[in-house]
Parts: structure tokens; sequence; C-alpha cells
């Protein structure tokens, strides 16, 4: 193998490239676009949320709590009173069971209930008795993110009640949030941008390359590639790489654009970063070349798309984790090289991992290319 | 010296079968044109004789090796029937991108580039995207790119289809030239006027060759006055 020949491919590759601007903005516009619509409208920052609460909580009864110091004391208000009105739209029922048909018929997500012993159990619970507060939650739970928004919204707002009680350190309300990675304003976008830039690196790169070997092919220049004396694994290399050039650029200026247009955060290795791109990229170049065989034209080769887009979309976990698809075709999951891509890129950029919990992904990652280049490569050396 | 020694070279496509017990030869020095209506297997042919396909039966040797062999492949030089240019690239950029796969030095590139240029025409144009270029200079550029490694043999493909007459006759003073450095070009034609410009003459029918010789002899053999009539008089006798 001749590296002089593998670095003719690449640059005739990123010199077409150069050329071609659109193709150039598309890779880059594309991904910024979906960030942008599918970051906001499936992010975890709802807005109006219709909640409706019912309030049975008489406030401190104070024949029980003496000596609480606050003898107007009422928890569950100073709750309600911390709720941030933008997210959630709150609505007040006194009967519960009107309350809960307000959710069966659609016109609420959740009733927020207090009992009527809230506050004192609350104030059982700090003055050393064994109670403690419970905030009752009936859900309509068939949108899990507008389920994770009213958790947090109430979880803080009992948290800020606490907060200007002075009662933050011992408070036994029955809502905690605990924050293991993120934190409280990690946004949808952030967790989501990963998963686009690795769905774009794939997207980008399948179809391109379909594209550019089904013209090779109805071109003749493979066959004119294939008469000179460079090896069919040259070419593979050499598009390879030219591809994975490509998808590190793409991922710089996408990253840089989600920094500053969408405030992303990245607290990982940008390096390791950068290297899972480059695997996602080579792998599904390979995976191009194999699919190209099976598309005469270009219309041939967009009827792809689907078989690739679908089960990427839904399977890989690019919207939800992989552990909430149905459990039969859970299994389909782990054939699907974008998986572990996204996985690792949430893992390092979000989470800030190191190679020592990514490891097992670039693994796959990287057998997965060695796998379709070496197999383009044989499909290219087979001879009519 | 044999440039090419074809042993009886059977081609089928699944039932189809492309080339029948196909026997040729080549001398070194000659210019070779390959005859025979559309479909009769001279594309074939030459993608067999170039290592492009595998016959599926059969002996070919090329410049005394196996055409499969890539090491003795900058020796060769071929021009498919299509363009097979890269269109997304400059003029400049394909020449440079079948120079580096030849293993040419950059210099030597562009000193060739150069000369090649000159003669088809196309300095002004190195620069220009392929797409932005017409059928016939694309066509130029196509011969350019295989000829940009010097070789010692040359397969061409349909070489001056859309290529206007003043143009024609450039590209026959060029392979005539090349033929005195010793080149041995061999080439499909469809045109008459074009096969009596070469040295010997192959032609063929229904993936068989049925006729080999210089235009003059093949012109005596069958008593006709042009080269149309001898192949349709041989066509003739074919399908008695």
């Amino acid at each position: 193998m001749r590296a002089s020949h593998v670095i003719a491919f690449t640059k005739r590759t990123l010199h077409q490239f150069r050329h071609d601007r659109r193709t150039l903005a598309f890779i880059i516009v594309v991904p910024l676009l979906m960030i942008l619509i599918f970051g906001y409208t499936f992010s975890g920052e709802v807005r109006h949320v219709n909640v409706v609460v019912v309030c049975e909580d008489t406030g401190l009864n104070t024949t029980l709590f003496p000596y609480f110091p606050d003898k107007n004391f009422n928890l569950s208000r100073s709750i309600l009173e911390q709720i941030d009105t933008e997210v959630l739209a709150v609505t007040y029922y006194s009967e519960l069971s009107t309350a809960e048909r307000a959710v069966e018929e659609g016109n609420a997500w959740a009733v927020i209930y207090f009992n009527q012993n809230f506050t004192n159990e609350f104030a059982g619970g700090i003055s050393g008795k064994n109670t403690s507060a419970n905030i009752k939650l009936i859900l309509d739970g068939s949108n899990p993110t507008i389920t994770a928004a009213i958790m947090k919204e109430i979880g803080e707002a009992a948290g800020r009640a606490l907060e200007s009680a002075k009662m933050k350190s011992q408070s036994p309300v029955s809502i905690t949030q605990d924050y293991i990675y993120g934190s409280a304003d990690t946004r949808f976008i952030d967790y989501f941008a990963p998963g686009v830039m690795s769905f774009a690196v794939m997207m980008v790169t399948t179809m391109l390359t379909i594209i550019l070997f089904v013209n090779e092919r109805r071109n003749g220049t493979l066959h004119r590639v294939l008469a000179t004396p460079a090896h069919p694994v040259e070419v593979v290399l050499g598009y390879a790489i030219a591809f994975g050039i490509i998808c590190i650029c793409q991922s710089i200026v996408i990253l840089a654009a989600g920094i500053l247009i969408f405030g992303i955060k990245v607290v990982g290795n940008l390096f390791l970063a950068f290297l899972v791109f480059f695997l996602i990229g080579t792998g599904h170049q390979g995976l191009g070349i194999l699919l190209s065989a099976g598309a005469k034209n270009e219309l041939q080769a967009i009827q792809f798309i689907p078989f690739i887009i679908f089960p990427s979309v839904l399977l890989a976990g690019l919207f939800w984790p992989v552990e909430s698809i149905p459990a039969i075709l859970q299994p389909l999951a782990y054939f699907i090289p974008l998986r572990y891509g996204i996985d690792a890129e949430r893992g390092i950029m979000v989470r800030g991992w190191g190679l020592e919990h990514v490891w097992m992904q670039i693994c796959v990652l990287a057998i997965f290319a060695v796998a379709t280049i070496a197999g383009s490569s044989m499909l290219l050396n087979k001879k009519e | 010296m044999d440039a090419i020694r074809a042993e009886r070279i059977t081609k089928k496509f699944g039932d189809f079968v492309a080339l029948n017990n196909v026997e040729f030869r080549m001398k070194k020095g000659e210019i070779l044109g390959l005859l025979g209506p559309n479909g009769a297997g001279k594309t074939t042919l030459v993608k067999i004789l170039n290592g492009i396909m595998k016959p599926t039966s059969g002996r070919v040797s090329v410049l005394g090796c196996d055409p499969l062999e890539r090491k003795m492949r900058h020796r060769i030089g071929y021009m498919p029937q299509e363009t097979a240019l890269y269109l997304d690239n400059t003029v400049h950029e394909n020449i440079m991108f079948f120079g580096e796969l030849y293993g040419l030095s950059k210099d030597k590139i562009l000193k060739r580039e150069k000369e090649l240029l000159a003669f088809t025409n196309l300095e002004k144009w190195r620069n220009v995207i392929v797409a932005n270029l017409s059928g016939g200079m694309r066509h130029r550029l196509s011969l350019a790119c295989a000829l940009v490694h010097e070789p010692e043999l040359l397969f061409l493909d349909e070489p001056t289809v859309g290529v206007d007459p003043e143009l024609r006759t450039a590209f026959w003073e060029y392979f005539y030239r090349m033929q005195k450095d010793g080149v041995s070009i061999l080439l499909t034609t469809h045109y008459m006027e074009e096969a009596a410009k070469c040295t010997m003459l192959a032609l063929m029918r229904s993936g068989k060759i049925i006729a080999q010789g210089t235009p003059a002899d093949l012109m005596a053999k069958t008593s006709a006055t042009t080269l149309e009539d001898v192949f349709l008089k041989i066509g003739k006798v074919m399908e008695r």
C-alpha cells in the first residue's frame, strides 16, 4: 500500500468539497437548524404547562406546635407562591375529584395536591416527630419531558419556599432532587447537541458517500481509477480520511456555533470528542460504499435515506434514552453503530467522562470502521 | 514482440455471452482499430485487456504481463468511453490526481500538464471546474488524463466521439507522433474514415473477431473499394 495513493484520493475529495460551497453550507447549517428546532421544541424548558392545584392544607395548628416561630406558617401557600408561573400555569380547584377529571379530559397535565395536614406534618418532622410532608402529584405521564418539567418546578419551588422560611437544613418534604451529572440548569439542548452532532456526522458521511460512489460508478471514474496502479484499499482509505477530516471540521464549526448561539455547555475532553466523530465518520463512509453497490443512480441512492435515518433517530437514543424504547426493539439498538457514538459523545461532552468510561463505545466504533473499510475494499476489489 | 495476446477469451454475463472464444494479437507499435456495431463486445474486450474485468475463461497477456497485476498498470493508459472525470474538480486537479495515482512526482506532473494542456487546447481552462466545460473539452481532458504518465500502451474507447473534425485531425497527428515514439495504441471506433487511419484493424461482431488485417489487406481480400463495404460484406458472409 502506498501512502501517496491514499493522499491523492483524500486531496481530490477535499478539493471537490472546497469547490462545492453549497454542500459545505448544507453539512453545517442542517445540524444547527436541527439543534435549534429540536433542541427548543423538545427541550425540558417547556412553558405554560397547565396544572391544577388542590390545596386542603389548613396551615399550622398552633395548639399542636406552640413553640413554632411563625404562628401563621403555611408551607403549601409558600410553595405555591414560589412556583414560576412562566413554567406552570396554575388553576385552583377545591375538589380533588374535579381536578382529577381535568387531567382525565386532557385539560391539565397534573394535579398538585396538598393534604390538610401538610404543614403540620412538615412541622412535626422538623420538631422531631416521625412525620413528613408529602406533595402528591397526579400526572398525565404521556409526555416525559413535561412530567420532568413539572417535577423539576415543584421541587425547585419547595426548595425556594423552605429557603425563604430559613428551614432548608431540615426540610422533610418528600420531593428531593439530586444531580450527579449536569446541574439544575442543564437544558435539554445541552444534552441534545452531542446527539445531533453525532447524527449529523453519520448522515452526512453515509449520504454523501453513497451519492459520490454512485457517481463514481456511473461516470466511469471508478473503472478508470481501478485501471491505475492504485489498490482499492487505498481508494477507500483515501476517502475515509477525507470524510474523517470533513467530519471533524463540521463538528468544530457546529460546536463553536452551538456554544456561541445556543450557549451549549461542554465539560469534557474535546480531543476525545473529535476522535469519536472521526470514527463515526469513517465507519459510515465504509457503510456508504457498501450501500452504494445496491444503487444504480442517485434516485435509488436517496431511497436508502429512510432505512438509515429512522433506525438511527428512533433507536440510537437521539431523542429518548435507549432504555425507554419498547423491550422488543431494544436488542436492535445494539446493532446501530450510531448508538455507541451518541452514548460516547454525551458521556464526554455532558458528563465530562474520559476514556475510562467510553473505551467500550470507542472500541465498537473502531471495529465498525475497520469492518466497513475492509468490506468496501473487498467489494471494490471484486472484478466482474 | 506482441503488445497484446489474447487466447480463447470468453466472457459471460449470466446467460449472455459478450465475448465468444476471442483470439487476438496486437504487435508493438501498432495503431489497432477495433471496429464493430454496438454490442459487438468491443468495450468488454478493452476492459478485460486493461484488467478491469476478468474473463470467464481464456488467457490474456499484455506487455508480457497479466493485466490483473497492479505493478504493470503504470505502463498502460486508459481512456474509457464515458468521460470518467471528476466533474466537481478542476482540470488541474483531475490531472494531478491521475498523475499521483501513477506515482509521478509533482514536478513531473506539472511538466506533463503543460504539454498536454497545450496539445488539447485547454490551457485557458486549467482552473475551471470540469462540470462547467463543454462535452468536447471534457473529452480532450479525458485523453490528457490517460496520457499523463506516458504509457507504452494506450487503450482508447471511442476517443473521438463528439470531437470536432479539426481537433480530430489534431488527435490523429498526436497518435502518429506517439506511435513513432514506440507507443502502441488500441482504439475502438464507429467511424470508417477513422478506421482507414489505423495500421491494423480487427472487426468484431456478436462477441467474435471476424476479421483482422491492415485496411488495404481487408479491402483486397473482400475486393471492396471502401472499408464500409468490407464491413458489410464480411457481415453478410457471417450471416450465411
